[in-house]
């Protein structure tokens, strides 16, 4: 369904008067596969390019270097009528409910201006809006009579964000971009929103593509699902979920998955569990040599001398990007 | 009724909370937003208080510093903190003391607590000048040793802005603001939300630690039962303004006896095991107007629900250090399925049926 | 960020959308009584505005016998310099002042708030060209170039003053709503509408200007009585030929005819000041009520 190769996206400095500001370099040539109806997981720190990754791929944001090609359609090199309508179906769900949806209109406005546009397209029978309205609502298990005529702030943190799913789904998406879709909510909530976009793809055939920090909630967007590890505009580690959570290779995934609060009583710390030897603010230069060497705990000077590519581990399926990748235990072990 | 802490002498607590309601005028009249909570809080001490939004939480933490917004007011109850004693009824230079001087906040990163128009080395200095501190410098000097420990850099930060400083800097700021007036009770506000894993788990260490160190009383107020998981003592559960279950942390997780305790930790998504075993808590945390008024408030929500949960509001029954909230908390269900729902949950694995 | 739910907020949002508003201003408005003054007096002025000339007979009596009066029970502000009730002055001209503001409130808004919002969200090269152009409207200073106006165009009708006033004037709003329009375009809600393909002309029209237009609503009225300032400035300076009888017209008349050096004519110079100073007094103080109206979260205490 999307096809991207060698992804690059960097900020320009906005330099100029009093301030001086460097390039900022948020995406350095990543490679992503998203099957029709998969599911797919970004995960690393703020800052570490996911949430850019995931804007560019639903068109709020463009790139500066490599190939983007969504249903078929190569949307670097084709007219702006097809582009839009390549982006169109790849939608972006906000993280943030208290602005994503505008707090002036109601529900019914919210969901039917973009459902009068395509009935203005497809030229639908009368009533067509309406109908649909309520059957998005309904998809997202929302009762419409009750949420139609509400304005945005009568609704609560979950009702919200269901709204806003419900308004990406009137474009018929292919693809939904979670961007950090359960941060905002409370954690006993959360798998409500998880459930509802597993439910979506098993339903709709949607495919998601799920950005977060959260390891976990990455379990949940149903079955195949794949998880890329992006640190500072790279891939570092991508495969299959289960087995990149139970069997992680590269130090930075093992400290992300150390950091995974322990329920003391119910779990115990997992036997080999790493920190970073630095906060993020060490790894401010550019280096020639890995970019997580600064913070790394077991960095070595060839991790310092030269940038480690991606590698598949043969008979796996399971892609690396370290010069000492080896296998540690850091999740919580379930006790008794 | 009042929770006796056996874990620490009474007498030592650090603060005191009897009785404690809090209420907000709404529509529809008075609404307690906290209702007859007891809680001591001893030093050296991690209490982790955990509830949905519009748990009363947030109000409960605010109470502590008598900084109840309007039009909300503390409607009954005592608080007594430290050598200041009650303090309900503090105003002016008495009340600034206790904010800051004997209770130190840390607010969300998230909230810009700070000034966006001063350096952070102005604002403490603003600080330490409203609750009359002789020597500045020293006070700056400590500050800035503070933050050294926390991993910052002491001059840089003292020198930034606000906007200049990550999620995670804020919030180690936020802890240097709370603590340097030698406070001895620490109150954490969701000191990890909006922060990414690893900033998460480098705030937690520092909070352990200085907890350690200075021997505070300290108190995480969270949604987030992993956090409380991973740092508190001591575990305190609340819903609709009540505390329904208190008690050792490890003895609360492995064994919860309240049955929105139990579906808390059966919601939180699952790292390893069968992600089944994880499910959502149905229905919504109530909001004040729709609060039942009558009889348990976690009725609506509850698969244990007795006939008279709806007219009676359970009161607190003690168990040595443990103390929950429930009429059906000792174990008869209302019906013979519900019998696998008292077995305590493993994590990862199958509930047995 | 804990979504909090705030308990104020909830309990109010169990009704509908239009009840909400009628009850929040009625809130808003008992919470300080000055507001309901304000209110009052601005419903005065509106009242007088449009019934004004019908209380009196169209040509107002003068009376020769009874020049510069001071306020007695026949005059309650006295006469002027041909005998006429100051107070029937004062009334019937209140209509021409309201009016001339109100169509230079109305230009104003209509190409601020239009030239602010596209400059705002389409930026780049329609940014920078309408930003040009507010600039220079913003620079040339508006009185003086009334007054060099005024000697080739005669602009005494109500319609004619709002409009050159109004034009002169939008500067400062298309300037204030661009920036409002910048920060809000990176909201999610305007990248969602983008990403559903919704038509620039809708975005700004539809999402943007409902959430700009509070800001509108209290800029409108501060710049309501700078109309009027601005008006009552051009005729008393006697630049501007007048048809109907106004406030500024009452002063130009009263000094041209010596009512400075009469004692007893003080009321009848002070009546139009006065009545100046009470509308602005009005325009603040329901401007109050707009602020905390448009701002929840003011609302505590």
């Amino acid at each position: 369904m999307i096809e991207a190769t060698g992804i690059a996206k960097t900020y320009p400095a906005r330099g100029g008067g009093l301030v001086e500001r460097r390039d900022v370099v948020a995406l350095r040539g990543v490679d992503f596969s998203l099957p029709a109806g998969g599911a797919v997981s970004f995960i690393g720190e703020s800052g570490c390019g996911k949430t850019t990754l995931g804007r560019i791929l639903s068109g709020v944001e463009s790139h500066d270097g490599g190939r983007l090609v969504i249903d078929g359609v190569d949307v670097d090199a084709t007219d702006k009528h097809k582009r839009r309508a390549a982006f169109r179906r790849v939608q972006l769900v906000h993280q943030d409910p208290y602005s994503a949806l505008n707090p002036t209109r109601t529900v019914g406005n919210i969901l039917g201006d973009p459902l009068r546009r395509r009935a203005r397209e497809t030229r639908a029978s009368r009533g067509w809006v309406e109908q649909r309205a309520r059957e998005v609502l309904e998809l997202v298990g929302l009762e419409p009579d009750t949420v139609l005529p509400k304005y945005p702030h009568t609704l609560s943190g979950g009702q919200r964000q269901r709204v806003v799913i419900a308004r990406a789904l009137t474009a018929d998406p292919a693809v939904l971009v979670a961007d950090e879709a359960v941060s905002m909510i409370d954690v006993s909530l959360r798998l409500g929103i998880l459930g509802l976009l597993r439910d979506l793809r098993e339903r709709l055939g949607v495919a998601l593509l799920f950005i977060t920090h959260d390891v976990a909630t990455a379990r949940y967007v149903g079955v195949e699902g794949e998880i890329y590890v992006i640190y500072r505009g790279q891939v570092i580690e991508r495969g299959p979920t289960d087995q990149v959570i139970q069997a992680p290779v590269h130090p930075y995934t093992q400290c992300l998955l150390s950091s995974i609060p322990v329920m003391r009583g119910i779990e115990e710390p997992g036997p080999d569990r790493l920190m970073p030897s630095a906060g993020p603010e060490a790894a401010e230069q550019d280096s020639p040599g890995c970019l997580f060497a600064a913070r790394c705990p077991l960095a070595t000077d060839v991790c310092r001398r030269e940038r480690p590519v991606l590698t598949p581990i043969p008979g796996t399926g399971q892609e690396h990007a370290c010069h000492h990748p080896a296998v540690r235990s850091v999740v919580p072990v379930p006790v008794g | 009724m009042v929770l006796l802490d056996h874990a620490a002498v009474s007498q030592d607590a650090a603060v005191r909370v009897r009785g404690l309601s809090v209420v907000y005028r709404t529509d529809v009249g008075e609404r307690a937003a906290v209702r007859s909570v007891d809680l001591d809080l001893s030093p050296g001490q991690i209490t982790g208080i955990v509830g949905e939004s519009g748990s009363g939480k947030s109000t409960l933490a605010l109470a502590l510093l008598n900084a109840v917004p309007k039009p909300g007011r503390i409607a009954a109850g005592s608080i007594e903190v430290g050598d200041l004693g009650e303090i309900t009824g503090l105003s002016g230079r008495r009340l600034r003391h206790l904010r800051g001087g004997e209770i130190g906040y840390v607010f969300q990163a998230s909230q810009n607590s700070l000034n966006p128009l001063k350096t952070i080395g102005k604002q403490l200095l603003d600080l330490g000048r409203s609750h009359g501190v002789d020597d500045l410098r020293g006070m700056v000097r400590d500050a800035g040793e503070l933050a050294g420990r926390m991993g910052l850099d002491g001059k840089r930060v003292l020198d930034s802005y606000q906007h200049e400083l990550s999620g995670g800097m804020r919030q180690r700021v936020g802890i240097m603001f709370a603590l340097v007036l030698n406070a001895r009770v620490l109150v954490l506000d969701e000191p990890t939300t909006a922060l990414d894993m690893l900033s998460q788990v480098a705030v937690l260490d520092i909070v352990r630690e200085i907890h350690r160190e200075r021997g505070l009383a300290t108190v995480i107020i969270t949604h987030d039962m992993g956090v409380v998981a991973e740092m508190a003592d001591r575990i305190a559960v609340m819903y609709g303004g009540r505390l329904v279950e208190v008690g050792p942390a490890v003895e609360v997780l492995r064994d919860p006896r309240h049955p929105y305790t139990r579906a808390l930790i059966r919601a939180i998504p699952r790292l390893v095991g069968d992600p089944e075993a994880a499910s959502a808590l149905p229905g919504r945390p109530p909001d004040l107007v729709t609060l039942p008024q009558q009889g348990c408030v976690f009725r609506e929500r509850c698969p244990l629900a007795l006939p008279i949960c709806a007219t009676l509001d359970p009161a607190m029954t003690h168990d040595g250090m443990r103390g929950v909230a429930c009429h059906a908390a000792d174990g008869t269900p209302s019906s013979s399925e519900d019998e696998d729902r008292n077995e305590p949950i493993q994590a990862g694995g199958e509930k047995t049926s | 960020m804990s979504t909090t739910v705030d308990p104020v907020v909830a309990a109010v949002g169990r009704r509908t959308p239009k009840h909400h508003f009628w009850h929040g201003l009625r809130v808003v408005m008992l919470r300080r009584p000055s507001r309901i003054v304000g209110a009052g007096i601005c419903a005065l002025f509106a009242f007088l505005a449009v019934f004004g000339p019908h209380l009196y007979p169209a040509n107002l009596p003068i009376d020769p016998t009874a020049i510069f009066q001071g306020p007695s029970s026949q005059h309650w502000l006295g006469t002027d310099f041909e005998g006429t009730d100051v107070l029937a002055l004062l009334v019937t001209g209140t209509r021409y002042v309201l009016e001339a503001a109100a169509f230079a409130s109305l230009f104003t808004v209509v190409i601020g708030t239009t030239v602010g919002l596209v400059a705002g969200y389409q930026r780049g090269l329609s940014d920078s060209s309408l930003m040009k152009v507010t600039d220079f409207v913003l620079t040339v200073p508006g009185f003086p170039l009334l007054i060099v106006l005024s000697t080739v165009w005669d602009f005494g009708a109500p319609a004619s003053m709002g409009l050159v006033l109004g034009i002169t004037g939008w500067g400062g709003l298309a300037r204030a709503v661009r920036s409002q329009t910048l920060s809000l375009r990176e909201r999610g809600f305007i990248e969602a509408a983008r990403g559903l393909d919704l038509p620039a002309a809708h975005i700004v029209f539809r999402e943007l200007l409902p959430n700009v237009a509070p800001y509108i609503a209290m800029s409108l009225l501060l710049t309501f009585t700078g109309f009027v300032y601005a008006e009552v400035g051009l005729f008393f300076l006697g630049v501007v030929p007048f048809t109907v009888n106004n406030w500024g017209v009452m002063l130009n008349l009263a000094v041209q005819n010596g009512a400075l050096s009469a004692t007893s004519a003080l009321s009848y110079l002070l009546a139009p000041l006065v009545a100046i100073l009470l509308l602005t007094l009005g325009v603040v103080l329901v401007l109050d009520a707009f602020d905390e109206l448009f701002n929840p979260r003011l609302r505590e205490g």
